[in-house]
């Protein structure tokens, strides 16, 4: 891959450099001035909620982090090391800047990871959305009951109202947010496309852990210097697809041997901003309808069909050679749903790689450049 | 890992063509022949005939104390596989249910059938030579990972691999409180193209959780009634439901008779009582099968009876069981003097239908649904806290010296919050908790030697020692009461 074609700005390099840890200048500055900030892990929690309290919503992440000493204590062995990895940012402090958590149902290890976090060191705020697993009419008007929950909730500790316009505003925040993440996505579909598949994610990661202002002025900034550059020679175009990945070093391992990442179906991607929230109408029900009914992950039921056309679509957008589907090691839901998805693919002879990974394990590194590298032979590739 | 693909067509044309279904069922078809009443000589000459695995689970099974009530299981257990088999003759619908979903919904139907996925894998594991694990591995041959439930996969694996019996719907109720579980039986339903029913459980045991619980089994039956062509009228369900009621009545009078000391239920009925509970509730077979083993309960609580010379502890099982080796687990326990009072699975909160309307009844049904095993604990708002309640009410109710969470390797909902069950278990009632790692259906994974060896080294140096000191503790309070009153 010609790394040189691309133009190494400074807009990308501060990105990274914000990226790749936990708590960034930017939210130390934030909590500096008295601002509050609010952990959440699920895409099924609408951040509008907490940005229109004037709190600073955070995606908690592990960032490929191996060490789970702490954690491991408290979960087993036997659940995800996504969580665990988590779990152990929790307890040895460096989530000690958050005011309080958001739990979801999302699978049984996010559910065990908040239990125990919880249990070990209790935040002053904590409140669980129950997020239905169909998008029936019942269910739908369950998990509108959930966010106006979770609203009062917000409103009831914080002491603070949460009006229509307030929301209206979060709202088009948050859209603004996720139309520079479209934009990103889009300039990646090309022949030479501007950003890798590992930058991507970093700007991805940003978005959820900066205040509004400074992520719309870096990505800005990023659009800006990479518009008209492309990155040429590489073999392949990749699309990942599968579990929790926030792995900056993953991604660039892949990249390394010579795929690029094009696009991804990833909830620490492309899952999470495709569809836009309404601002006509109830609001609530706006956010409902984009975080449930359009939600694509495999913890939702009778929906495969609609999570394999997404993906379908994707590979047609960007003009995809082959498809990493991938689960860390024990996570159910995308260790099964990869199973579906790859032989509703090999069905159509899109090659796929199927792959199971220790989360954060630099061991398991070397063994993954293999085998990309042994996918890229087999499917050849352009250049 | 390696992701090697044995399609359904491979796999066939390697020699697995015969399904864990048809296998099962044919075995069953040899044991529906037996007597109700065998002698030891009969039962000596059974095993000469049968293969290894077999063997050792029928020896288990037919030794003198467990005979009677083992083989009232067994016909129970035939009737419901030659049933599931001849249904589709009839022209009923088969349709394929978790553990956690009350069978007799299904029964109400005239044209339906229900056949329970855990328990034709535990039968597969109990009673086919090599344990069933052939099918474990054509579920992994499709790509599947390692860490999928073996309670599902064992069987589901027979139904993508092989030419076996399938199922013409699944109806899925653990989404809510195992994600593997529901997961698999999404795939299968997407693999075979057949429709899939979901019954989600809200994540809160509360009123408003209750309603839209009750709001999704509505939904439910009628998508059933829909699919089947059929009504589920009053008569149909008060027919069930009456059946339900007696059950569950006998269900209570077992519980109470393990308060006994020593516990006068042979370990082996804590099995048998939730394979009834999981495939045959609503049906005169489930009745008779339970009201057999309250029989012989009760008739060993008149003897004094139990297999060692006294009860050493008390154990309660707080998830699954294993299912490999009945004889290495169930009857090596009692014979040591280790009562299984139960487990997890044997948390199921029989109540009483109210049989006046049809909505009660459906009413009644669906809180039977909603107080299954796991449903019901992992399934609430807080799995630690609704689980390490169903714990310890159980534990105190049965006078229980320990827990012990067998720890199949699959439940992560249940691992992930296992450190807090033991912690508690011990913070609020002093019982201690060990955590075995093992599968519950796989040998492979850990020898039972292993896991003897763990409980008993478990009861010996903390059980035992912890309980005498308990003692201690109460006659020196009784002491000091004595010597106030002498005092006096």
């Amino acid at each position: 891959m010609d790394v040189a074609s691309v133009k190494v700005g400074s807009a990308m390099d501060a990105v990274n450099k914000v990226s790749e840890v936990v708590e960034n200048d930017y939210v130390k500055k934030w909590k500096e001035s008295g601002g509050k900030v609010l952990g959440y892990a699920c895409v099924t929690t609408p951040p509008e909620i907490i940005d229109a309290a004037g709190i600073l919503p955070y995606r908690i992440r592990a960032l490929g982090n191996p060490n789970t000493e702490i954690a491991d204590a408290h979960l087993a062995r036997f659940n995800c090391s996504f969580c665990r990895s988590c779990l152990q940012l929790g307890l040895d402090g460096t989530y000690d800047f958050l005011d309080g958590f958001i739990e979801t149902n999302g699978c049984d290890h996010l559910r065990g990871m908040f239990e125990n976090w919880m249990y070990v060191k209790p935040a002053d705020f904590f409140h669980y959305v129950k997020v239905p697993h169909l998008t029936t009419e019942d269910a739908m008007n369950y998990y509108v009951e959930e966010l106006v929950f979770f609203k009062e909730a917000i409103e009831k500790h914080f002491g603070v109202e949460i009006t229509d316009d307030k929301l209206k505003a979060a709202i088009a925040r948050q859209e603004a947010i996720r139309d520079r993440l479209r934009q990103i996505y889009s300039m990646r579909e090309g022949s030479s496309p501007s950003f890798t598949g590992a930058e991507a994610l970093s700007l991805f990661l940003l978005a959820s852990a900066v205040p509004y202002d400074d992520f719309i002025e870096l990505a800005d900034k990023a659009i800006a210097e990479r518009t008209g550059t492309g990155v040429t020679g590489y073999r392949a175009r990749l699309m990942l697809c599968g579990a929790a990945t926030d792995e900056l070093d993953l991604v660039r391992a892949i990249e390394d041997v010579g795929a690029l990442v094009v696009t991804d179906a990833l909830c620490y991607g492309a899952r999470a901003f495709w569809s836009p929230v309404s601002t006509e109408g109830d609001l609530v029900k706006s956010l409902a309808d984009t975080y449930l009914k359009d939600m694509l992950c495999p913890r939702m039921y009778e929906d495969f069909p609609r999570r394999r056309d997404f993906v379908l679509n994707e590979i047609k957008k960007a003009d995809v050679d082959g498809v990493m589907v991938m689960h860390n090691k024990f996570c159910d839901v995308h260790g099964v749903d990869n199973v579906q998805l790859r032989l509703d693919l090999e069905k159509r002879d899109i090659p796929v790689l199927q792959l199971e990974k220790e989360y954060g394990s630099r061991a398991d590194i070397g063994r993954i450049r293999t085998r990309v590298q042994a996918f890229l032979e087999r499917i050849g590739g352009k250049s | 890992m390696s992701m090697t693909v044995l399609r359904k067509e491979d796999a066939l044309a390697r020699g697995f063509k015969q399904g864990l279904f048809d296998r099962v069922t044919g075995l069953f078809e040899i044991i529906e022949k037996l007597p109700d009443v065998m002698s030891d000589e009969e039962v000596e000459g059974l095993m000469s005939v049968l293969p290894a695995d077999a063997r050792a689970s029928l020896e288990a099974m037919l030794i003198p104390r467990n005979r009677e009530g083992s083989l009232a299981f067994m016909k129970m257990a035939c009737k419901w596989l030659a049933d599931a088999k001849t249904a589709p003759l009839e022209g009923k619908k088969s349709i394929l249910v978790p553990f956690c979903f009350p069978p007799e919904l299904v029964h109400c139907f005239d044209n339906s059938y229900p056949i329970t996925s855990e328990v034709l894998s535990s039968l597969g594991v109990i009673a086919l030579e090599g344990r069933g694990e052939r099918y474990f591995e054509m579920a992994l041959g499709l790509g599947l990972p390692d860490h999928i439930c073996s309670a599902n996969a064992v069987e589901v694996g027979s139904m993508l691999g092989s030419d076996d019996f399938q199922p013409q719907a699944i109806i899925s109720a653990a989404v809510g409180s195992c994600d593997i579980n529901s997961k698999t039986h999404e795939l299968v339903a997407n693999y075979h193209g057949i429709p899939l029913f979901v019954l989600e459980k809200p994540v809160e045991n509360t009123e408003r959780g209750r309603e839209q619980y009750q709001k999704n089994f509505e939904t439910l039956i009628t998508d059933l009634e829909e699919f089947l062509g059929e009504e589920l009228t009053e008569e149909k369900l008060r027919r069930t439901c009456e059946r339900v009621n007696q059950g569950n009545t006998l269900m209570m009078e077992l519980w109470d008779l393990h308060k006994a000391v020593p516990d006068p239920v042979p370990n082996l009925f804590a099995l048998f009582t939730y394979g009834a509970r999981y495939t045959m509730w609503g049906t005169e077979e489930a009745i008779k099968c339970v009201q057999t083993m309250i029989e012989i309960s009760k008739r060993r609580l008149k003897e004094g009876a139990y297999p060692a010379d006294r009860e050493v502890a008390r154990c309660l099982l707080t998830y699954t069981s294993y299912y490999f080796d009945l004889a290495g687990l169930f009857n090596w326990m009692e014979e040591r003097g280790y009562t299984y009072l139960g487990d997890g699975l044997d948390l199921l909160f029989p109540g009483m239908i109210d049989t006046s309307s049809r909505e009660s009844m459906i009413y009644g049904l669906a809180t039977e649904a909603w107080n299954m095993p796991m449903t019901r604990q992992v399934g609430g708002h807080s799995m630690s806290m609704c689980w390490l309640e169903d714990a310890l009410w159980a534990s105190k109710d049965l006078g229980a010296d320990c827990a012990i969470y067998s720890g199949h390797h699959s439940c992560k909902q249940t691992w992930s919050v296992a450190s807090i069950l033991r912690s508690e278990l011990m913070n609020r009632a002093g019982i201690p908790m060990l955590s075995v790692q093992g599968d519950s259906w796989l040998k492979r994974t850990t020898p039972m030697s292993v896991i003897q060896k763990e409980i008993d080294e478990f009861i010996r140096n903390v059980v035992v020692p912890k309980r005498s000191d308990r003692r201690k503790v109460r006659r020196r309070a009784a002491d000091r009461v004595e010597g106030g009153a002498n005092a006096g």
